[in-house]
């Protein structure tokens, strides 16, 4: 069993930006805007906004909601799939024989919105980039309390948005664009525990759909425990009671 | 400003994605890297890409050469004007 503090968390998705807007969306899921509209992820400064692309610009809204840029926090960036649809268009032109965006280029690794954070805010800590199948919460926060071993603080963002219409027969994701931003602590904020559970207790496996939201569900207070089966494991994040 | 220049400058922000930046805010003159604009290594690579793209002209990536046509617009418009081949 592991236990950790969450000192602050923001999360972002179209329509979704207060905590509020998430507990009454999580109550009710009405279908919501695949796409953030022109005016909102304004946080963001212009000369940081003009690298970033669709998945990127939400998780940095969230980081920046968060205020730690200006502290040395090692951080653990998480995405499923990455930026899926900039790496097709890179193929595309590939296979029409024409030269590749190097702006393109540098942003489809993995580590791109990672690497665009730290230079933004000049810091040098550890950054971590993650890519997992399943149990993409669980990892993330498994490889940040691992980190908090080490650091007071570590910050880890969630990030995905929809697969391209070529790829989405093949797997699932939601439907619209989310970030999710959370400050881990040794000694700040409300406790948590992440712990193994016997999976044969658990039934079906768990996917990205169901953990991101049962992370914010966590997050918001509208449960205080989730359960994320993959690969074989079971993990359990609780809320512990004070 | 000639329509060239405008068209250079229209092409420096749109594939620089320079969404707070309008036509009238770059100086012919002024340094468009580190100084001025404050552009970087990234977006001169995209800015050849744009001129091989858009006036078929091909420059060798670290000669002495391109570092003047990349100087500020009036040397990218110099550049253009003397060697576009579409």
């Amino acid at each position: 069993m592991l236990t950790f503090k969450i000192q602050s968390w923001a999360a972002i998705a179209p329509d979704l930006i207060k905590e509020e807007d998430w507990k009454s969306w999580l109550l009710n899921r009405h279908p919501i805007a695949p796409l953030f509209g022109k005016d909102s992820l304004k946080q963001i400064p212009p000369l940081l906004r003009r690298r970033l692309t669709t998945l990127g610009k939400p998780a940095l809204e969230v980081v920046l909601a968060l205020g730690v840029e200006g502290e040395c926090v090692p951080s653990v960036f998480s995405s499923r799939h990455g930026d899926t649809g900039l790496t097709l268009s890179l193929l595309e032109e590939m296979g029409k024989d024409e030269p590749m965006s190097p702006k393109g280029f540098t942003l489809a690794v993995h580590n791109a919105v990672a690497g665009l954070y730290t230079i933004f805010c000049k810091n040098t800590s550890n950054v971590t980039a993650i890519s997992a199948m399943d149990g993409l919460v669980v990892n993330s926060i498994l490889e940040s309390v691992g980190q908090l071993q080490t650091a007071e603080k570590v910050l880890c963002v969630i990030y995905d948005m929809p697969l391209p219409e070529l790829y989405r027969p093949f797997c699932s994701s939601l439907p619209f664009p989310y970030a999710v931003a959370v400050v881990l602590s040794r000694s700040q904020g409300e406790p948590y525990l992440l712990e193994q559970v016997h999976n044969k207790a658990i039934g079906t496996e768990s996917n990205d759909e169901v953990d991101s939201l049962a992370f914010l569900s966590l997050l918001t207070g509208l449960t205080s425990e989730m359960v994320s089966k993959s690969n074989g494991g079971a993990w359990a994040i609780k809320k512990v009671a004070h | 400003m000639s329509e060239l220049h405008k068209e250079i400058k229209k092409m420096i922000i749109d594939c620089l994605d320079l969404e707070d930046i309008d036509v009238e805010d770059i100086n012919d003159d002024s340094p468009l890297f580190v100084e001025g604009l404050g552009l970087d290594s990234i977006d001169a690579l995209e800015i050849g890409l744009m001129l091989q793209k858009k006036y078929g002209i091909k420059l060798e990536s670290d000669s002495e050469a391109t570092r003047q046509y990349f100087a500020s617009v009036n040397s990218l418009v110099a550049l253009v004007s003397s060697n576009r081949v579409n």
